[in-house]
């Protein structure tokens, strides 16, 4: 083993570890389309104490924050196949659950635990806009709507932002559990290119290396779009 | 109906818990030995962030920027196969050192980021004032970091410091991946023995075991800094 690394390995697993990067960016984009509406909502249900959905949305964060990760891809992955197969049993459809596209366990997964993340972000974001703004808004003849839309949303948005940078780069960072589904993504297959070889030390080099390039960029998209959400705010150090 | 039971039986979680939480053991003590460890590289990254030296700041920053881009899971196995062979150049043979030792330097590594970065943040929210106002009434420096400057920035801090703590046990649960038989290793092996079937139920007595210890860790450091905020006096925001 003592042999230092094995370089052309190394080169060859970057692009193979590189090869998995859409997989792991289409899991993160699923996962925030579906998460940004729904944990917004869910917020307003926290901030309007919206009876039976308030106390939904506080177990399911409180869940969420409080289990790991990767005990939650065990659960949906050990209970969504049984709960379809009894279905299509029942309705007589002839699909077989083992054959569906792990991507699909992917998406339930990383969407259920972006959305109490981004809850408890919305939550605090809006709770940081002054209840005035909203009066004002509708003082001036602005419907419920209009006002979020126009006067509270634009403010909220520009104190979430790096936390939901946080959540992204947390969700890009979740999907390299992504194994456990047998999903192809930036760990799984250079794993599996280093299994033939047993060069593990050169192709978790390389999975290092695309995560931190991945998670800088994103890092960097994201403060462009915080300073150009940030033009109208103005009195600012 | 019956056919779901034959599947799903609730029994199994009630059944494992007794056999499970033994081994939050193991968890709490790689969990314990990355805090102490972590906690003190933290100290000495933060007191580099907060330092004159540019060198010093550079590196500290690079450090924690780097490791919040990685996932544990790959800092976990590039500890593992990586630090053995690191030491073969040195002549020295590590490969058959105890998992819980590759556990804890990845976890070490990890929350010593966390940590600087809530030692820092702890520390920048006291004013300059509060210890030139120290040292003006006849404290020594290291009298007014002690009395003056740690018991207000604790208070600040330990919000973050508890919420690293969740995190770190959390991230910790990926350890079984290396073959360290903490509770969720052995949940994985409870499985195996049932030939892989009532897997579900036992993911879900790991879940509750997790959430509960969550809740409690959050309900504790709540407390906590009602306990050390006794002294502070702010205006009434609620």
């Amino acid at each position: 083993m003592s042999e230092g690394l094995n370089y052309t390995f190394l080169i060859d697993t970057f692009f193979v570890a590189l090869s998995g990067v859409p997989i792991t960016l289409f899991v993160t984009i699923v996962a925030l389309l579906v998460a940004l509406p729904l944990g917004f909502l869910l917020a307003l249900t926290r901030i309007n104490q919206v009876p039976v959905l308030n106390w939904f949305s506080r177990i399911y964060v409180s869940f969420v924050r409080g289990t790991p990760i990767i005990i939650q891809i065990f659960i949906v992955y050990a209970s969504v196949p049984l709960i379809l197969s009894l279905f299509f049993n029942r309705y007589n459809i002839n699909i077989n659950v083992y054959d569906i596209n792990p991507i699909w366990y992917a998406f339930i997964v990383f969407s259920f635990s972006t959305t109490a993340i981004l809850i408890e972000v919305f939550r605090s974001a809006l709770s940081t806009v002054n209840k005035g703004q909203l009066e004002a808004a509708q003082s001036v003849g602005l419907s419920n709507f209009q006002a979020y839309r126009r006067i509270i949303i634009p403010q909220a948005l520009v104190v979430a932002m790096p936390n939901i940078c946080t959540a992204t780069v947390n969700l890009i960072k979740a999907t390299s559990l992504g194994y456990a589904m047998s999903l192809q993504e930036i760990t799984l297959k250079a794993k599996v290119a280093a299994n033939a070889g047993y060069n593990y030390v050169e192709a978790y080099i390389d999975i290092f290396l695309v995560y931190i390039i991945l998670c800088s960029l994103v890092e960097y998209g994201f403060k462009l779009y915080e300073k150009r959400l940030r033009r109208y705010k103005y009195a600012s150090a | 109906m019956r056919n779901m039971e034959k599947y799903f039986d609730i029994s199994y979680i009630w059944n494992s818990l007794p056999v499970l939480l033994p081994f939050l053991k193991v968890t709490f003590m790689v969990a314990g030995l990355s805090i102490v460890f972590g906690t003190f590289f933290g100290l000495i990254l933060a007191v580099m962030k907060l330092g004159k030296s540019k060198i010093a700041q550079k590196t500290a920053n690079f450090y924690t920027t780097i490791l919040r881009c990685t996932p544990s899971i790959v800092l976990l196995f590039l500890v593992y196969y990586g630090v053995p062979a690191l030491a073969d150049n040195f002549g020295l043979y590590l490969h058959d050192l105890n998992t819980a030792v590759f556990v804890v330097i990845t976890f070490t590594l990890q929350f010593a980021a966390i940590m600087s970065e809530v030692i820092r943040s702890a520390y920048e929210s006291i004013e300059k004032g509060q210890f030139e106002a120290a040292v003006s009434v006849g404290l020594s420096p290291f009298q007014a970091y002690r009395r003056i400057i740690f018991p207000q920035a604790l208070v600040v801090g330990l919000p973050n410091f508890g919420n690293g703590l969740i995190a770190l046990l959390q991230e910790g649960s990926l350890a079984y991946t290396i073959g360290l038989i903490d509770i969720v290793g052995k949940a994985n092996l409870i499985i195996a023995a049932n030939y892989n079937t009532h897997a579900l139920e036992i993911f879900i007595a790991l879940a509750i075991v997790y959430w509960v210890l969550s809740i409690l860790i959050e309900k504790f450091f709540g407390k906590l800094e009602k306990v050390f905020s006794k002294g502070k006096q702010t205006i009434n925001t609620n």
